[in-house]
């Protein structure tokens, strides 16, 4: 608010700018890139660029490298095990799938659910995968086996979510009768409940160091719980209209990054609760999708979409940056490969295909 | 990291027992990453608990007699036990297994009272005997030794040997520490010295007096200042301020520094005049807590060092006497073991906050006074309100870094200038204690043990 007059000129321009790639996401890619952003200090981040070529923001360029065909039903979720050299993947038709990312190749089904699955987790040394399923249990499996190491019952409804804390010796997960259920993984046992939400609880997050546990549910809140205590600590509503489903904090886990179905994905500071950037132009008024943080090249948020694309934005500028299409279907699963520039996308019906991308570097 | 988040209340010491760990300890230390607590038994092993599921996740079993102390490596890769069978044994919590497996065993030739790692390489051990020799194991490849630490003499002994001829010309050592940094070794000794060896080259430098103490029982430091403290016999628990000593060259014959050291601080109880078990210092080392041996309660005092000492407040841990008190290595939590064998811990509970309930929504202990802002109700333009917001949102946010990982609060950030020649020899050969290694989970088929 208070810069230089010298500075408003140049945020009119970009303002302009912005807003035009908003209303036609569709960029051509002979478009000029916008002018370099005045106010945008160099980042702090150790870059090794002379300033005058960290001034023009890079953009990505992801192409299509596989497309991975085998689930029959809409799949729900893609991840990259920890180590970069799988990708599994779940889907309604009660299967876990382990994919090579390189080649595109099946490796393996997990199979033991009896009803559809809705969500996947690596343990941070990528031997075990948990898996949460319509049949109200939960999966750990030996990935090298294939077999259930072990069966967690206790949600008293579907369970819709989970993921493992980084030592990965607790496990969190989201049922859609409300309830956050945090778990012992060595033993297999339920540690604590929280009734943590009205609705259903359609994504859960722990923070680096496991003390925080966000929460968000279709009641429309993000809720921030003590892990150890069980306490919430903080509530974010969002904007009227908006019904929050995907939730999770970014990778120094200072902010949280969730996605609405006002077709918005917000960063909020949570400790301020302020909403620091919105993400728009992509379309989810309907479906849960997913979208996460892509830091292996440019730093970018990545999102499935209701218009069968995979949306690109830049973390700050909040621009699209570049459209993924090929599915024919929703969009509803992302994931970024945790060292290399690589995207997988999975789609519901009738397009039931997992697609990897990958960014070779810009063009020359 | 998210402290103000998790507890905005001032208190720092813990109130309240968060749970209590039943493991047939008789001692509890928590690691250096606050995670985990190893809790040694007098059956001769040790388990380690993790605090995230307050679980025992391994068992150490490899000494036939009582364990008599455990220590941690700076990492939390390496746990350490010493036991009344006369056996250091090392143990490598990296090792895919439970029991975990043995890095390395020491033996000696009589019990053995309480072992510690170097602060800055765990190839480096303390030990100290039930027959009040203390000993320093090196058994990295250049420097593979077993020194004893030996008294030196001054020219103050002689004399009292001449004079006083029934004083033993030695004393017995009752208890032996390095301090924080790793440069000296501290000993008390059963006629209230306190002796200060170099560790590098196993020399003494200096001899404090402490006037009145009796037998120095247990001597504790502060993690940051330079301040300790000691337990001893009178029932009274001294802190010093921490001297300087210069650093000996090999080969070159150094004085010894003979002082009597005054204390800053006295702590007891002047009522029940109770002795105490142990003591600990908070992290920052703005609370000392005292165990008392109170044998029929279980009692921790606390005392406020940033407020002059005074005293803050005494915890009751209920009927099972206090054995042993640890502080958590940055948090406000502290572990401490009952003569039955449970591990409390205590912790700092905040009250629930209903408003944290819902979203915008703050809890007042009073009525407040809502002050009007000057344009609060103004009608505002859109187009500026969505300017303003745009402009607020252009802001760069950075999404990766500012991790400040709780490893870095822990001792082997202690600063020396780059050519100090004691940091140089401890850091000379490496363990394999790298930060960012992980436990492994193992998965529990039998649900019958705990």
């Amino acid at each position: 608010m208070d810069p230089l007059a010298g500075m408003d000129d140049s945020t009119t321009d970009d303002d302009n700018a912005s807003q035009t790639t908003e209303d036609d996401p569709q960029v051509p890619d002979n478009h000029p890139p916008a002018p370099p952003p005045t106010q945008h200090a160099p980042q702090s981040v150790p870059q090794s660029l002379p300033p005058a070529i960290s001034g023009a923001r890079e953009r990505p360029n992801y192409e299509l490298r596989h497309t991975l065909r085998g689930h029959t039903q809409s799949i729900s979720a893609v991840k990259f095990s920890p180590d970069g050299t799988l990708l599994a993947s779940c889907a309604a038709d009660n299967l876990v799938k382990l994919w090579s990312p390189f080649t595109g190749e099946l490796i393996r089904n997990l199979s033991g659910h009896t009803k559809g699955l809705s969500d996947i987790a690596w343990s941070a040394d990528g031997v075990y995968l948990a898996s949460a399923s319509d049949d109200t249990s939960i999966r750990i499996w030996n990935v090298d086996s294939g077999l259930t190491t072990k069966h967690l019952k206790g949600h008293t409804s579907f369970v819709f979510c989970v993921n493992y804390n980084t030592t990965s010796n607790l496990l969190v997960s989201g049922g859609c009768d409300g309830d956050v259920r945090i778990w012992n993984v060595a033993r297999g046992k339920c540690m604590k409940t929280f009734h943590a939400h009205l609705d259903y609880v359609t994504a859960v997050h722990f923070n680096r160091d496991a003390t925080l546990i966000v929460s968000c549910a279709l009641d429309g809140l993000i809720r921030i719980w003590n892990t150890t205590t069980g306490q919430c600590l903080k509530t974010l509503a969002e904007g009227h209209d908006a019904v929050c489903q995907h939730v999770q904090f970014s990778p120094n886990s200072k902010y949280i990054l969730s996605t609405a179905h006002d077709s918005a994905i917000r960063l909020w500071d949570y400790h301020t609760s302020r909403c620091l950037k919105t993400y728009m132009g992509h379309r989810n008024e309907k479906f849960c999708i997913a979208a996460c943080f892509s830091v292996t090249g440019g730093k970018w948020i990545v999102s499935g979409s209701e218009d069968n694309k995979v949306y690109i934005w830049d973390l700050q500028s909040r621009e699209v940056v570049q459209n993924l299409e090929g599915h024919g279907g929703v969009v509803v699963a992302v994931a970024t490969h945790p060292q290399q520039n690589m995207i997988a996308s999975g789609s519901i019906e009738p397009d039931l295909t997992i697609r990897i991308w990958t960014d070779r570097g810009s063009p020359s | 990291m998210n402290a103000s988040l998790l507890n905005p209340f001032t208190v720092t010491h813990p109130t309240a027992v968060q749970t209590s760990l039943v493991s047939g300890a008789s001692l509890a230390r928590f690691d250096p990453s606050g995670k985990f607590v190893a809790a040694g038994r007098s059956d001769g092993s040790a388990a380690i608990w993790d605090l995230d599921t307050r679980a025992a996740i391994r068992w150490c079993e490899g000494h036939v007699k009582a364990v008599t102390s455990v220590d941690w490596s700076r990492n939390s890769r390496y746990v350490l036990t010493s036991s009344k069978d006369w056996n250091v044994i090392v143990w490598d919590l990296a090792s895919p297994m439970d029991p975990p497996q043995r890095y390395t065993t020491i033996r000696f030739d009589a019990p053995v009272v309480s072992a510690y790692f170097h602060p800055r390489n765990s190839r480096i051990v303390l030990a100290l005997l039930s027959t009040g020799e203390a000993y320093v194991v090196d058994s990295r490849k250049e420097h593979r030794a077993r020194v004893e630490l030996c008294e030196g003499l001054s020219e103050g002994d002689d004399e009292r040997a001449r004079y006083a001829p029934r004083l033993p010309a030695f004393s017995i050592m009752t208890t032996a520490r390095f301090d924080p940094s790793g440069r000296n070794v501290f000993v008390g000794t059963s006629t209230g010295n306190v002796l200060v060896f170099n560790s590098r080259t196993k020399t003494m430098v200096a001899r404090h007096r402490i006037a009145g103490a009796g037998s120095i029982k247990s001597l504790e430091f502060a993690k940051t200042g330079r301040r300790f403290a000691t337990n001893s016999t009178d029932r009274t628990i001294r802190q010093f301020i921490l001297p300087t000593y210069p650093s000996p060259g090999v080969g070159v014959e150094c004085a010894i520094l003979e002082t009597e050291l005054e204390p800053t601080h006295r702590f007891n109880d002047p009522i029940s005049k109770v002795a105490w078990h142990a003591m600990s210092y908070s992290p920052d080392g703005e609370w000392l807590a005292g165990g008392a041996a109170d044998p029929a309660t279980h009692k921790i005092y606390i005392w406020d060092i940033s407020n002059d000492g005074q005293f803050a407040t005494a915890l009751d841990g209920g009927r099972e006497p206090l054995i042993d008190i640890h502080w958590h290595p940055h948090a406000s939590r502290l572990a401490s073991t009952t003569n039955q064998g449970s591990v409390l811990i205590w912790h700092c509970p905040s009250p629930e906050r209903w408003g944290a309930f819902a979203g915008g929504f703050e809890e007042a202990d009073e009525n407040v006074m809502y002050e009007e802002g000057e344009s609060e109700f103004d009608v505002e333009n859109e187009v500026e309100f969505a300017m303003r917001k745009k402009l607020q949102e252009d802001e760069n946010v950075d999404i990766l870094g500012g991790v400040d990982d709780l490893v870095d609060h822990q001792v082997n950030g202690v600063a020396g200038d780059p050519d100090d020649e004691d940091l140089e020899w401890a850091d000379d050969e490496l363990d394999d204690d790298q930060q960012g290694w992980r436990l492994k989970v193992i998965m529990v088929d039998d649900d019958d043990t705990y």
